[in-house]
C-alpha cells in the first residue's frame, strides 16, 4: 500500500500513533477540500491514491467495502472510517481545530454551515458534473448542469455581495472562514473546466481571492494562488 | 439596432468597489473580454483579457500591486502602459520594452468604471451627471439582448412619468439612472445609479436589487423564446512581427521625449532629486528595474541617469543627481541652472543592468549616488514580495539619499556610514558570504568600490554571471594610439580606424547608424558582436568572462590588438 507522508512531518512516520489516511484522487475537488482543511489545521496525514479516472477504482470491491456508496473521499483516522467530504470537514474541524473557528459550536452557526454544506453538494451535482462530462467522459447533461451551476452562483454572488456591504467576508456570519467556505470553494474554482464562466459573479470571484489567502492554503491542479494581499 | 464592434460609446463596465487592491476583475464589452485591475497607486487598468505570450486570460493572473503577472509563464506587465517588464524565461532578462498588451480607454466616475471599444470619442459625463452625489446599485447581469434590456427598463416607468431614454443605452427613471452595458449580442449588465445618498443604504440596495432581479427573470424568459443572437466576433490583433522579434543590433538612436521638471529638491547632502513628467500629463514609457535615461542638458552634453522608480510608476521619472564640484559640466548644469518648470529632452529608458527575479537570494550593494538603480530594483522586488538585502554605503549620514523612499520598503535594508576602505571590504565580504546556487549580487557605485566588490565576490566563489554591476563612468585612461582596419561583415565595408579616432566615430563617418549613449565604455549601448580579431577591451561594461570570450566589443572605446577586426554589423 502506497502511503506517502504529507511533507511537513519530515517523512518521520510514527507507526505507534494512529494516523490519518486520505483515500484520494488528485484531481477531485471533494478530496481537495480535505487536503485543504488538513493543511490549514496543520494535521499530518498519509495519502492512499485511488484511480478514480480512468481506472474507476472507487467502484472496485475493496473500495466499496470501505464506502458502499462508491464515492471519494474516504478518510480513516485510526479505527474510524468516514466518508462524505462535508461530514469529514465537520469531523476534522471538531477534532483537530484548536481555535474552534472552522466549525463553531454555536447552534445558529452550525445550522448556517450545514446549510452551505448542502449548497456545496448542489455545486458538486452541477459544476462538478459539467466538468466530469466535459473532461472525464461522463454521460451527464452538460447544459442542465451548467444552468444549475449558474443558478447557484447567482445566489452565492448576491449573498456575498450583500455580505461585503455589511462587512461579512465569508459565507457564514462569523468574522472568519468556516468549513462552509472550504466546502463550496473547489467546484466554484474549477467551474471553468466545465465551461461555466464566473465573469457574471464579481463578488464570488472576490471571495475566491479571500479563500486563497487563508494561511495554510494549498493549491490543486486548476486552482491557482491569488498572490499576497496589499500590506 | 445591432451592436457594433466599433461602437465608440463609453459604457460602464464595473463598479469602483468591484476593484479592491490586488484583485483582477473579469469584464466584457461588445464581445471583448477585459482584465480590469486597480494598481496600488489607485490607477485602473482596462486590458484585453489575454496574455500576449500564450493567450491565457489575465483575469486569472496575479495583481502584484503595480504589475500584473500572468499565471501561466509569469510574464509581467506594467500598470498604465501595459508594457511587458519581465519574461522569466528570457535568456537576457530583458524583454523588448515595445511588447505592450492591448489596452482600452478608462475613466472612473460616479462610482463606476467606464470604458470604450476605441479612443474615437472623448469621455463625457451623462446628461445631468454633474453636481450630484451618485450612489451605485448592485449590478445585474442579464442574459438578454442589450436593446431588449433597455426596453425592459423603460417599461418599469409609471404611466404618468415615462422613462427618459438617454444616449448610450441609458434610461432615467425618476431619480435613478440605469446604464446597460452591452456585454455581447445576447448579454448585458444593468448598472444603476441613485441621485444622492439614500437614507437607508441597505434597504435601498435590497429594494432595487429585488426590482432588477424580477426584471432580469422576465427578460430572460422572453429571451429564451427567441433564437439566441449570434455572439459578436471580435478580431484579436496579432502582435506585429516587429514587436515579436528582438530588435536588430543597429537600432537608430531612439527619439527623445520632452519632459518638464516637476520637482527639484535636495534629497541629501550632495544629492539633488529631479522629478521629470510628461508635459501633457500622459504616462511615460515602460521601463525595467535598473534602467537609465539619457538627459540632454542645456549646454549640449548628454548624461545618463538611473531611474529610481518602482514598478508601473510611469507618471514621472525620478532621478538623483550628484552635486559634484569637479563635474565636467554635466551634473553641474543640471544642479545649478535647471529649475522646476524647465523643459528637458530625455531618451526612452534603456536597461543595461537587468534584474533577475528568480534568484534564491538577491544582494543589492550601493555606494553613494549608486543607490539610484538599486532603489528601483528594491522597489520592484518589494512589490512582488521577493526577498532582498540592500546595503547602502556612504561617507556621512547626511549623504544618505532617498531615505523616506527606503523607509517604506519591507526588505532588509542596512545603511553603512563612514566606514574606511578596509572596513567596507570586510563588511561586503560578510554580507555576501560564500556563493550559493542562484544567488545574485548587484553593485552600483564608484569604480574603486565596484572593483573591490567584484574581487571580494570572486574570492568567495561567486561566478561572474552572478555579479551584476553598473559603472557611472569609465575612469580608465583610454589608449587610442592603435591604428587598424575594421571589416563590417553585414554592411560589406572595410574601414580604417586611425589613432585618436574610435571605431564608433569611424562607422558614423561612413554613414552607418549606430546606437550609443555614454560613449565612454560604461553604459553598454554600443555593444557589437565580434567575428574575428582580438579585441583590446577598454570599457568597464563587460565582465571578465565576457571580455575573455572575445565575442563582443564596446565600439566607443575599445580597439583591436591586431591589424584587423571583423564586426557583426
Amino acid at each position: 500500500m502506497d502511503c506517502p507522508v504529507k511533507p511537513g512531518n519530515d517523512g518521520q512516520q510514527n507507526f505507534g500513533e494512529p494516523m490519518i489516511t486520505l483515500y484520494d484522487f488528485e484531481l477531485s475537488g471533494n478530496c481537495y477540500k480535505l487536503r485543504l482543511l488538513m493543511n490549514i489545521l496543520d494535521v499530518a496525514y498519509g495519502i492512499h491514491p485511488v484511480d478514480f479516472f480512468p481506472g474507476r477504482e472507487h467502484k472496485s470491491d475493496w473500495f466499496l467495502r470501505l464506502n458502499p456508496f462508491g464515492q471519494l473521499p474516504v478518510l480513516q483516522d485510526g479505527e474510524l472510517t468516514l466518508s462524505d467530504s462535508g461530514a469529514i470537514l465537520a469531523y476534522l474541524a471538531k477534532k483537530y481545530d484548536t481555535s474552534g473557528q472552522w466549525f463553531p459550536d454555536d447552534p445558529a452557526v452550525t445550522a448556517e454551515i450545514l446549510r452551505w454544506h448542502a449548497v456545496a453538494d448542489d455545486i458538486t451535482a452541477t459544476s462538478s458534473a459539467a466538468r466530469l462530462a466535459l473532461g472525464y467522459g461522463y454521460n451527464f447533461d452538460i447544459e442542465k448542469s451548467r444552468k444549475g451551476a449558474h443558478r447557484i452562483f447567482r445566489l452565492m454572488d448576491e449573498h456575498l455581495w450583500f455580505g461585503e456591504k455589511s462587512g461579512r467576508d465569508w459565507l457564514c456570519a462569523p468574522s472568519h472562514p468556516t468549513t462552509a467556505d472550504i466546502a463550496c470553494f473547489p467546484y466554484v474554482m474549477l467551474s471553468e473546466e466545465g465551461g461555466i464562466s464566473r465573469q457574471d459573479y464579481p463578488a464570488l470571484r472576490r471571495w475566491t481571492d479571500r479563500v486563497r489567502r487563508v494561511p495554510g492554503f494549498v493549491v490543486m491542479s486548476g486552482i491557482f494562488p491569488a498572490g499576497p494581499a496589499k500590506t | 439596432m445591432p451592436l457594433s464592434l466599433s461602437d465608440p460609446t463609453w459604457y460602464p463596465i464595473a463598479s469602483s468597489e468591484d476593484l479592491p487592491f490586488r484583485h483582477v476583475y473579469q469584464g466584457q464589452l461588445l464581445g471583448r473580454e477585459l482584465a480590469v485591475w486597480r494598481a496600488d497607486d489607485g490607477n485602473v487598468n482596462v486590458w484585453e483579457n489575454r496574455c500576449l505570450h500564450r493567450g491565457v486570460r489575465l483575469s486569472i493572473g496575479i495583481n502584484e500591486g503595480q504589475e500584473l503577472k500572468c499565471q501561466y509563464h509569469g510574464w509581467r506587465y506594467a500598470n498604465q502602459s501595459a508594457g511587458c517588464t519581465y519574461i522569466p524565461a528570457h535568456p537576457a532578462d530583458a524583454p523588448s520594452r515595445r511588447i505592450e498588451n492591448r489596452k482600452y480607454p478608462v475613466r472612473e466616475a460616479f462610482g463606476l468604471i467606464w470604458s470604450a471599444a476605441n479612443d474615437d470619442q472623448p469621455f463625457a459625463p451623462f446628461d445631468g451627471a454633474q453636481g450630484e452625489d451618485w450612489f451605485p446599485l448592485r449590478p445585474m447581469p442579464v442574459d438578454a439582448a442589450p436593446e431588449d434590456v433597455v426596453a425592459g427598463l423603460a417599461r418599469l416607468a409609471p404611466d404618468d412619468q415615462p422613462a427618459d431614454l438617454l444616449p448610450g443605452m441609458a434610461v432615467r427613471l425618476g431619480a435613478a439612472v440605469f446604464f446597460v452595458q452591452p456585454v455581447d449580442a445576447g448579454r448585458a449588465v444593468i448598472r444603476g445609479l441613485l441621485a444622492g445618498q439614500p437614507h437607508d443604504a441597505m434597504a435601498a440596495l435590497r429594494h432595487h436589487n429585488e426590482t432588477l432581479t424580477k426584471l432580469r427573470d422576465r427578460l430572460e424568459r422572453a429571451a429564451a423564446r427567441k433564437p439566441a443572437p449570434e455572439p459578436l466576433q471580435p478580431v484579436f490583433e496579432k502582435v506585429s512581427a516587429e514587436l515579436s522579434t528582438m530588435p536588430d543590433i543597429a537600432v537608430p538612436r531612439g527619439n527623445t521625449i520632452t519632459v518638464v521638471v516637476k520637482r527639484k529638491w535636495k534629497s541629501a547632502e550632495g544629492v539633488i532629486g529631479f522629478e521629470l513628467a510628461d508635459r501633457d500629463g500622459r504616462y511615460l514609457p515602460t521601463f525595467q528595474p535598473g534602467a537609465h535615461i539619457d538627459v540632454h542638458l542645456p549646454n549640449g552634453l548628454v548624461r545618463q541617469y538611473s531611474l529610481t522608480n518602482g514598478p508601473g510608476d510611469l507618471n514621472s521619472y525620478v532621478i538623483g543627481v550628484k552635486q559634484e564640484s569637479a563635474s565636467k559640466g554635466g551634473s553641474k548644469v543640471l544642479v545649478e541652472t535647471v529649475r522646476e518648470g524647465d523643459v528637458l529632452a530625455i531618451s526612452e529608458p534603456r536597461n543595461n543592468f537587468p534584474l533577475r527575479r528568480d534568484a534564491t537570494r538577491t544582494v543589492l550593494i550601493a555606494g553613494g549616488i549608486g543607490i539610484t538603480p538599486l532603489l528601483s530594483m528594491a522597489r520592484f522586488l518589494d512589490k512582488s514580495s521577493l526577498k532582498y538585502e540592500l546595503h547602502y554605503f556612504t561617507r556621512q549620514s547626511e549623504r544618505l539619499a532617498f531615505s523616506s523612499e527606503l523607509d517604506v520598503l519591507h526588505g532588509s535594508i542596512d545603511r553603512h556610514v563612514g566606514l574606511g576602505r578596509e572596513a567596507i571590504t570586510a563588511k561586503v565580504a560578510e554580507v555576501l558570504g560564500p556563493y550559493q546556487f542562484a544567488n545574485h549580487v548587484y553593485i552600483c557605485g564608484p569604480g574603486t568600490m565596484l572593483e573591490m566588490v567584484q574581487q571580494t565576490a570572486s574570492a568567495l566563489g561567486w561566478p561572474d554571471e552572478a555579479i551584476h554591476f553598473e559603472y557611472f563612468q569609465n575612469d580608465k585612461v583610454i589608449d587610442a594610439s592603435s591604428a587598424f582596419d575594421v571589416e563590417l561583415a553585414r554592411s560589406a565595408m572595410t574601414l580604417h580606424v586611425p589613432a585618436g579616432r574610435t571605431i564608433l566615430e569611424t562607422m558614423r563617418e561612413a554613414g552607418l547608424t549606430v546606437p550609443s549613449s555614454c560613449e565612454q565604455g560604461a553604459c553598454g549601448t554600443c555593444l557589437t558582436g565580434v567575428i574575428e580579431g582580438e579585441v583590446d577591451h577598454q570599457d568597464v561594461y563587460l565582465n571578465k568572462t565576457e571580455k575573455a570570450s572575445n565575442t563582443c566589443i564596446m565600439t566607443c572605446v575599445s580597439r583591436a590588438k591586431g591589424p584587423r577586426l571583423v564586426l557583426d554589423i
